[in-house]
């Protein structure tokens, strides 16, 4: 919610498929202010402010608190653009998402015959490219994905947040088939890779920002149930559709 | 060689899979996985397991002569200790 005009039109235009009119989780106040500081436009600051699941959360465009307990988040933004608006609400779907047992990770998601697939990498790796090549799956991500674990299944989550494409995925769910590490190639391949080598892949991309023991513990834990829950490979692709072929195939 | 004792960063998430220890450390989120040898020593980092202990068991269970091994455990302890994630003290830790 929020008594500033400007921002109001800004959450309506920049998440329109993400608006629902059911009974929120969550409680957000945004508003716009000064914020105190001079800390540089990149450094992001999130510590737990003394209050149990209680952090606040910083950066020279915004300053703002999320309460995990009680699941209510503010944040004050120098001013109603949408690039600060998205960095906070990142952050705070990296913090909320750990007390669902969830994360938000660099991968590009994408729904195929009823199944979601993570496509996972840094910048560069592939996963907008990923996400141009399959004009007949469903786009949930072409950049951050939610994934969540509960007995021992995992489903991922569409986000408004894009890479390249500059457009939004859709605001649904599906259980998660499988997770790929994305390596550019000359020829499709797929190859397994162990919970350990996942692990090792995946949590570089996972986005996470609070310098929180018990937090970093919750992350990890969360990681592991999902390369445990879930297939994961290693995919060498080249430059058109045929990776889903050797996808299909496994 | 005077006695050391070594001490996992409290500030660490860790898990052993197969044998091997993937060690997120929360001041960073920096990820670090070690080899058999090296979660050996990282178990045994409980601040009142010596080293000499635990070059012991390396010699034991790998296969390894106990001078290499002293070599193989200072190198990597000055490691970790670098990346923040051991402390080394002269003492066994007090306490539970």
């Amino acid at each position: 919610m929020t008594r500033d005009r400007d921002v109001a039109q800004l959450v309506r235009d920049r998440y329109k498929g993400f608006v629902s009119s059911g009974t929120p989780e969550w409680r957000l106040e945004i508003d716009v202010g000064p914020v105190g500081g001079r800390r540089a436009h990149d450094d992001v600051r999130v510590s737990r402010d003394g209050v149990d699941a209680r952090y606040t959360v910083n950066r020279a465009d915004f300053a703002g608190t999320v309460d995990l307990s009680a699941r209510r988040a503010s944040v004050t933004l120098t001013d109603a653009n949408e690039y600060s608006l998205d960095s906070f609400l990142r952050i705070l779907y990296s913090l909320a998402l750990v007390a669902a047992h969830g994360v938000i990770a660099h991968a590009a998601s994408l729904v195929r015959n009823g199944r979601a697939h993570l496509f996972c990498g840094p910048s560069g790796s592939g996963k907008t490219t990923v996400a141009r090549l399959s004009p007949d799956a469903t786009l949930l991500s072409d950049e951050l994905s939610i994934v969540r674990t509960a007995d021992e299944h995992a489903r991922c989550h569409g986000t408004p947040f894009w890479g390249e494409l500059a457009r939004a995925g859709e605001d649904r769910v599906a259980t998660l088939g499988g997770i790929y590490f994305l390596h550019h190639g000359t020829r499709h391949a797929l190859e397994t890779v162990t919970p350990r080598q996942a692990l090792e892949r995946l949590l570089p991309n996972v986005l996470f920002f609070a310098r929180d023991t018990d937090l970093t513990a919750r992350v990890l834990d969360i990681a592991a149930d999902l390369v445990e829950a879930v297939p994961c490979f290693d995919l060498s692709f080249r430059l058109d559709p045929g990776f889903w072929e050797v996808i299909d195939r496994a | 060689m005077p006695e050391r004792y070594l001490a996992r960063n409290s500030r660490t998430a860790w898990r052993v899979y197969d044998g091997e220890a993937v060690i997120l450390l929360a001041e960073d989120s920096t990820l670090n996985t070690l080899n058999a040898v090296g979660t050996l020593i990282w178990e045994g980092a409980d601040g009142k397991t010596p080293v000499s202990s635990l070059v012991g068991r390396i010699c034991a269970e790998f296969d390894v002569e106990p001078a290499q091994a002293e070599r193989d455990v200072t190198a990597f302890v000055d490691r970790l200790s670098q990346r923040g994630l051991l402390n080394v003290s002269a003492l066994p830790h007090e306490g539970p």
